[in-house]
């Protein structure tokens, strides 16, 4: 075929863009590795809540420093996943879902690393009070909230590691259960604590705040997911603001 | 020779090259080795002192992108890098760059050769009013390429990103693609006669937003194989894409002279998230410039 030089034909618009995994193959393996992170710092997580339980409930006290070790490890991964968001923010010019999810990922960073900090808290305790006094109304309350917590925190790292907008309500509901579980174990607490002496009364109070706390740090990493995908907080509260008041 | 290894005859008298020479380390340590380095550059128009001082080394197999505002001598630099300001009668270059530990301004190295190795696409593409097929094997012709050249076309195409959507009409006219099309076979045409860098002077500034993207995405495919140096007015473009980044800026001289020099040279991650300097700061975030 011959070529005409002196009448080049009008260029054309590229036609039909490439999906944006195919535009921005490394930009979305980016993201990939940022929620691929998340979900693996989750569930350390779960299982330092887990172990912690042992520590409380079996006095297991020779497992603390492996809690202590995996929550090291929890917050490494902290750092450097935030890190990676804020370059990745500063660098990719997010827009849309990608801005929401990397704006979401600096608070579900926070809650996943601070319900960290709370397991360990709860090993601390049970450090400092040399296992936990033998009650077993109160052994049996804190059993059930230990192993509520470990299912709803679970369940919020699923939320997250499925992208699952809905997750949110079923983890209310959980959450619902524990915090009725952790009341009625202030209530016993209450009940035996001249038995057991109000400075001991005092650090199971505090284990119940902790595991209470957890759970409502696994509301809010199914809150920041559905914000994720549907671009609003599920009910009439946002996260950030319910966390202050 | 692999692609990896270039050899280092620049000038077709292997005896005249250091052979010794190694290739630079970057300044820093675990920075990946450097394929250029550059002391003290210095180039001038006749009288007019463009660019002052630029010292930096370029990383193996990175991206490095020169931004800064019009007129700081980000693409008088880049130039150097393939001596494109040889064809400039009144330019004069000053200081050293060494390729590969060579100096690519040595009496001896053959500018033609150097071009060959470190090829070069330009702001608008500029297709040869041929066919896809020909503008592809143009350079590798007048090269004395002895191989298969249709093998040689459509992997220099695959690696452009580009063959899937002309592999049916190489015999087209390449005037006849879109201009991002145009721009990834410019592309393609550069790295057809095996360079092991490839200069990119605002190669996306002619082309929409999904055609920039797809470039870019091609440049994270292409640094495994070659070293790119890119110049870029889109600062976002260079921290979305880059390695490494040089901010260049302007300055009046002691002559009343509008002198380039390079003012912060880092990884692209801190140079967009924490520069040193604060110069740097207020152009990245669009307080001058």
């Amino acid at each position: 075929m011959t070529i005409d030089s002196t009448q080049p034909p009008e260029p054309v618009d590229d036609v039909e863009p490439l999906p944006l995994d195919e535009t921005r193959h490394h930009f979305s393996e980016t993201l990939d590795e940022i929620k691929r992170g998340m979900v693996q710092m989750g569930s350390l997580v779960t299982e330092n809540v887990r172990r912690a339980g042992d520590v409380m409930l079996e006095g297991r006290l020779d497992l603390a420093p492996a809690v202590i070790e995996h929550d090291r490890e929890v917050n490494r991964l902290y750092a450097e996943l935030e890190q990676t968001t804020f370059e990745t923010l500063a660098r990719q010019q997010p827009v849309a879902g990608d801005l929401r999810f990397l704006v979401s990922t600096t608070r579900i960073l926070y809650e996943i690393e601070r319900s960290g900090d709370l397991a360990v808290n709860c090993v601390n305790v049970a450090q400092r009070e040399n296992g936990l006094p033998e009650s077993p109304r109160l052994t049996a309350l804190l059993n059930q909230m230990v192993s509520e917590c470990c299912s709803l925190f679970a369940a919020g790292v699923d939320a997250l590691a499925d992208m699952d907008p809905v997750a949110g309500a079923a983890l209310d509901a959980k959450d619902d259960v524990l915090d009725d579980l952790v009341g009625r174990y202030y209530a016993e607490i209450g009940r035996v604590s001249e038995e057991i002496g109000l400075e001991t009364s005092i650090q199971l109070s505090k284990v119940g705040r902790f595991l209470e706390r957890i759970g409502d740090h696994a509301v809010n990493i199914g809150e920041n997911v559905s914000y994720v995908i549907t671009a609003e907080f599920p009910g009439d509260t946002h996260a950030g603001v319910a966390e202050y008041e | 020779m692999s692609e990896s290894e270039p050899d280092m005859d620049l000038n077709g008298a292997p005896d005249a090259v250091d052979t010794a020479a190694q290739p630079a380390s970057g300044d820093e340590p675990g920075a990946p080795p450097a394929i250029f380095d550059v002391e003290k550059l210095n180039v001038y128009y006749g009288d007019f002192h463009a660019v002052q001082d630029v010292s930096l080394p370029i990383g193996k197999n990175q991206i490095t992108a020169f931004i800064g505002p019009s007129g700081c001598g980000k693409s008088t630099v880049l130039r150097c890098f393939n001596r494109m300001n040889d064809l400039i009668e009144i330019a004069r270059v000053e200081g050293t760059i060494e390729y590969h530990g060579v100096d690519l301004y040595g009496l001896s190295i053959d500018p033609v050769e150097v071009r060959r190795r470190i090829g070069m696409v330009f702001q608008k593409p500029n297709p040869f009013p041929k066919s896809i097929y020909d503008n592809i094997a143009f350079g590798p012709k007048i090269a004395g390429y002895k191989g298969n050249m249709d093998e040689l076309v459509e992997e220099s195409l695959h690696k452009a990103a580009l063959w899937d959507e002309v592999k049916d009409k190489l015999k087209e006219s390449a005037l006849a693609l879109s201009g991002g099309q145009q721009q990834r076979l410019c592309i393609a045409r550069a790295i057809a006669t095996s360079p092991d860098v490839v200069l990119m002077d605002e190669p996306c500034s002619a082309l929409d937003p999904i055609a920039t993207l797809r470039i870019e995405e091609l440049m994270q495919e292409l640094k495994a194989d070659y070293s790119i140096l890119i110049v870029t007015h889109n600062m976002q473009q260079a921290a979305r894409v880059s390695d490494r980044t040089g901010f260049f800026n302007v300055e009046l001289n002691e002559r009343g002279q509008r002198t380039g020099h390079l003012v912060e040279f880092d990884e692209t991650g801190k140079i967009f998230t924490n520069p040193t300097v604060k110069a740097t700061e207020d152009y990245i975030t669009g307080r001058f410039g």
